[in-house]
């Protein structure tokens, strides 16, 4: 049940490429609203988050944030991302990231609380790349703290919340029925 | 990654694309660790060159494609420049603080971005993806089922373009009004977003049921295109070896800043 089947993996990745694409579309957005310095514009940063909670939302299975995650990354970078190659690395600390939590609840508890805590997560993968990246800690002390005040609140409201609202909209379509393993309450409700 | 540019085939279409990738991505790590901003701006220039003259892209293309790279250059300078620690005061006004040390390691910081940024634009415009997903089973033994998939899905996007122009008549023909502010946001995702991401996730599990009914698995199978190793890759790695080595002799020799080290 646990292993990802050929269609839970193309799933994946038609989501992530999708994502890939907004997140290309979203460096300039970031760029122009960043140079104003004072980090507030980071909170739109979750937005690069938000790939990894959705798909392992929709999909309930171990790797898929991580899969989710690193394949938007190589969408955003194949289609020429100004970040370049630096999008796959974070890609694949942010996915993890979001792995990381839902590993914590045994991946048996695909709530919005566990949803913003895996937009969190990738909010401090994020910000453990920029620390290796672009010297970050060398800011001013209440300069760093709006950045990771700014860029954990992106996480949780984006990649967080607004996932969870997403797959719950998905939900409704009936789409999830289709991709997601049977759960033991469907072999409860088949014993009555 | 252009399917509709027109371009010349140059020697960087022919390197392998899972060495080029890999070769990158420790190019990529080595920049990490380059400190010094004499160096760091002569080592722009190595990817550069490539990119302005090598690429096989006609030059408006390339032009345009480089604009977004002086809005990244600054957005990644600013904050540290305004921000940053230092102790030799240039300029305080307000929470603004340019000191010489924040100066050079945001200057430090917008060349290694716009390097970073090169690289990966050199990359994507000498790459066909295909080949790249092939090259990736064949040389790094990724398996089939992801790089396919890949392959797959890339080829459904411009369905979804399609989809998605579809959606906007089909609202416009009904009248639906754009809402405002933050129910904006709520709106163009029911309207747009549930739609065509239910709509993807559906033709994706076709598509997966179709090929594994064909019987595609992880076995031992061929393939159409073989990806091999040449001469060219060698060129390539000479090419970056001599710009790494002429970066460190000028930034030494004849260096442009005082600050030869932008840490702390």
């Amino acid at each position: 049940m646990k292993r990802l089947k050929l269609s839970d993996i193309l799933i994946t990745i038609v989501i992530a490429l999708v994502f890939g694409i907004i997140y290309k579309l979203w460096g300039p957005v970031y760029a122009i609203l960043k140079p104003f310095g004072l980090h507030v514009g980071d909170v739109i940063y979750g937005m690069w988050f938000i790939a990894g909670t959705v798909a392992i939302l929709l999909l309930r299975k171990p790797g898929v944030a991580l899969l989710a995650e690193t394949a938007a990354a190589s969408g955003e970078f194949l289609v020429g991302s100004e970040y370049g190659l630096s999008v796959l690395l974070y890609g694949i600390v942010q996915g993890l990231g979001t792995e990381l939590m839902f590993a914590l609840f045994g991946y048996k508890r695909y709530t919005a609380f566990v949803a913003a805590l895996g937009g969190i997560a990738a909010a401090v993968g994020s910000l453990v790349m920029d620390a290796a990246y672009g010297y970050v800690m060398d800011l001013a002390l209440w300069n760093l703290l709006l950045l990771i005040g700014a860029r954990l609140l992106g996480g949780f409201l984006i990649a967080g919340i607004l996932a969870y609202f997403l797959v719950e909209a998905l939900e409704k379509t009936g789409v999830t029925t289709l991709i997601r393993p049977a759960s033991d309450e469907d072999y409860k409700a088949l014993d009555q | 990654m252009q399917w509709t540019l027109q371009y010349e085939e140059t020697w960087l279409h022919r390197l392998n694309p899972a060495f080029k990738l890999v070769f990158f991505l420790s190019l990529f790590l080595t920049l990490l660790f380059v400190h010094n901003p004499n160096v760091m701006s002569n080592l722009t220039f190595v990817p550069f060159i490539l990119v302005l003259f090598a690429t096989g892209h006609r030059r408006i293309v390339i032009a345009l494609l480089l604009i977004p790279f002086l809005l990244l250059f600054f957005s990644s300078a600013s904050s540290m420049m305004f921000f940053g620690q230092g102790s030799t005061t240039w300029w305080r006004w307000g929470i603004v603080h340019i000191t010489e040390e924040s100066f050079f390691r945001g200057l430090h910081i917008g060349f290694r971005a716009l390097n970073f940024a090169l690289l990966g634009l050199l990359f994507a415009l000498t790459t066909r993806p295909v080949f790249l997903f092939y090259s990736l089973i064949q040389q790094l033994k990724v398996p089939p089922r992801f790089a396919y998939s890949f392959m797959a899905a890339v080829r459904i996007l411009p369905v979804m373009v399609e989809e998605f122009q579809q959606l906007r008549a089909a609202l416009l023909i009904r009248g639906v009004k754009k809402k405002k502010g933050l129910r904006r946001v709520t709106q163009s995702i029911m309207l747009y977003a549930v739609p065509l991401l239910s709509q993807s996730i559906r033709r994706a599990h076709r598509i997966a049921v179709a090929m594994e009914a064909k019987q595609f698995n992880n076995k031992e199978r061929t393939y159409y295109y073989k990806q091999t190793f040449s001469k060219v890759d060698i060129y390539f790695v000479l090419y970056i070896i001599a710009g790494f080595c002429l970066s460190y002799w000028i930034g030494y020799t004849f260096p442009y800043f005082e600050i030869t080290d932008v840490r702390n």
